[in-house]
């Protein structure tokens, strides 16, 4: 397995380029219901805030989190159709429809750009398999690929994807919820430390053992689901 | 890899339950000192068969249980459908009780109709060694209703519970399955909320012909995640879970006449959500006491019914 230390120049300056907020993906279109939870006034402060992202963190973690990393290892076995069972694998887990939107259009997003940044016909076959409806294409897999391809260490994958998924609510709480840019930077610097726990075991995990308990998250989304709030997508 | 369909017990051996694979069972997988795991009468089964008898009236034509686990006959009390067969599913056994083992298979046939719920809360007692299990097998066949809406699990102080659900569902077939979890024994000497050491719920949804439609994991470690946590549980005490399996087409009106809502009053929160490749529903709700949430779930389901047989389902009794 490879170590942080693994990956050289070109792969660091691919992995910045890959969690870039400009990264062309549409990362900064979603809130992940913390629109709803902000109107329902349960986060309305750095403290709210900082527990709701840890929720965010830890669903992502033991769910898109470990796909992420079986369509990686997946990929660098050269096994399509491991990478295809974790695509859909992770889309029966998906329970939120808006969820599951966002995931299939930031997936087929990077699947895209990943065509045209390597030259690789397992990326090239998993974009043409989107396109039919064959498989989900979802974003979590897409990060597993790409960040393979561009000789990413598997830990790194990791911290990029929960650094995407901790930012992307960060950055739509700037726009919904009453905290500074020093609040924010200070949760996203905090919970870095907590990544190396999930990392250790998420990437012990099965696809079969993904698991998440956030009912009241679900709530959340659902209402934004129903909801007549749309600055974000869910 | 689909399971097999639900069948009768060959030689009268009893299906084994085994979760020692489970990831998350791992440190809970000791003989207990007291009965063994799968001693008579701590290895319950249950197997319902609903059908059409020649006159077109669902009755229970297939039945086979072993202790705990005990069914009676079918009754025909719902006011509102006294065409249905109704059925309590009971324990003579108490709480699930370290290292016990259960398996409950229901199959409702082509345009067969049932109700199944449980007698009374199912208590997961204090566990020291080993776990409770329970596997679930709910098969339908073409045009088949089954509303399936127990009463709630109640975990004690160092429960270890892990339950899997298979929903195997005709695409013209409509499933209501319900399961509510309590925190714990709420009023129990100073509280004994969310004190259990593990539970682990999965339920997956699947096609006759085995295509997989869904897979709802949850498992519950209030050592590694406190419930409290804003996201989790926050302040809420009670969770309800329901899966509703049914066409496209009706899922779609239920969704439409359902709401969402965070009650800060009530101190109730509801959720609904479309299963993933067209499935049907998923329904959350959190209270804080189980009687206001089996009430919404019970108003779900007559929601449900509505929309698929054109009946409500009638207040409940008041004993219950």
């Amino acid at each position: 397995m490879s170590t942080p230390t693994d990956s050289h120049f070109a792969a660091i300056s691919r992995l910045l380029q890959f969690t870039d907020s400009t990264f062309p993906v549409g990362t900064f279109s979603f809130s992940n219901g913390l629109e709803t939870a902000g109107f329902e006034n349960m986060v309305n402060d750095a403290e709210t805030l900082r527990e709701f992202v840890w929720s965010q963190s830890l669903q992502a973690a033991y769910s898109d989190g470990v796909a992420a990393l079986h369509a990686y290892r997946a990929f660098k076995e050269g096994d399509y159709d491991k990478i295809a069972d974790a695509d859909k694998m992770l889309l029966l887990f998906k329970m939120n429809d808006e969820a599951r939107l966002m995931l299939k259009r930031m997936g087929k997003k990077f699947a895209e750009l990943a065509k045209k940044l390597f030259n690789n016909p397992i990326i090239d076959r998993w974009l043409e398999e989107i396109k039919a409806e064959k498989t989900p294409g979802l974003f979590p897999i897409a990060q597993g690929i790409a960040y393979a391809a561009a000789g990413v260490s598997e830990r790194d994958l990791f911290v990029a994807h929960q650094y995407g998924v901790v930012n992307m609510v960060l950055s739509a709480a700037l726009r919904c919820v009453k905290v500074s840019h020093y609040d924010t930077q200070k949760i996203l610097f905090d919970l870095s430390d907590r990544v190396e726990g999930l990392y250790d075991e998420a990437s012990k995990m099965e696809l079969k053992d993904m698991n998440a308990f956030f009912p009241e998250l679900d709530i959340l989304a659902s209402l934004h689901e129903k909801g007549a709030m749309r600055m974000f997508m869910n | 890899m689909p399971l097999k369909p639900v069948e009768k017990l060959k030689d009268n051996t009893i299906p084994e339950v085994d979760f020692s694979h489970a990831r998350e069972m791992q440190p809970y997988l000791k003989e207990p000192p007291q009965m063994y795991v799968g001693a008579p009468g701590k290895h319950g089964y249950l197997r319902l068969g609903f059908e059409l008898d020649p006159r077109g009236k669902s009755i229970l034509r297939d039945l086979d249980r072993r202790v705990p686990l005990i069914a009676q006959q079918e009754l025909y009390f719902d006011e509102e459908m006294p065409e249905m067969p109704c059925l309590y599913i009971l324990s003579s056994g108490g709480p699930n009780v370290d290292g016990d083992r259960y398996q409950q298979d229901i199959t409702v046939k082509k345009d067969a109709i049932a109700w199944v719920s449980t007698g009374a809360a199912t208590k997961l007692a204090e566990m020291r060694f080993n776990y409770s299990g329970m596997i679930q097998n709910i098969v339908l066949e073409e045009g088949a209703y089954l509303e399936f809406m127990p009463e709630p699990v109640i975990p004690c102080k160092h429960t270890r519970f892990i339950c899997d659900t298979r929903l195997n569902v005709h695409p013209s077939a409509t499933v209501f399955y319900s399961e509510i979890y309590m925190g714990g024994r709420k009023y129990y000497k100073e509280g004994e909320l969310f004190q259990f050491d593990i539970l682990s719920v999965c339920s997956h949804g699947e096609r006759p012909d085995g295509e997989q439609l869904f897979r709802e994991k949850f498992v519950i470690d209030p050592n590694v995640v406190p419930v409290r946590q804003l996201g989790v549980m926050g302040q809420y005490d009670v969770f309800a879970n329901v899966i509703v399996m049914t066409p496209k087409e009706h899922a779609d009106k239920i969704y439409e006449a359902t709401d969402a809502f965070i009650d800060k009053d009530k101190k109730l929160a509801v959720g609904i959500t479309h299963l993933p490749n067209d499935a049907g529903l998923l329904f959350k709700v959190l209270g804080m006491e189980p009687g206001p949430v089996k009430k919404i779930v019970r108003e779900f389901c007559s929601k449900v019914r509505m929309e698929i047989k054109g009946k409500p389902v009638p207040p409940e009794f008041p004993w219950r």
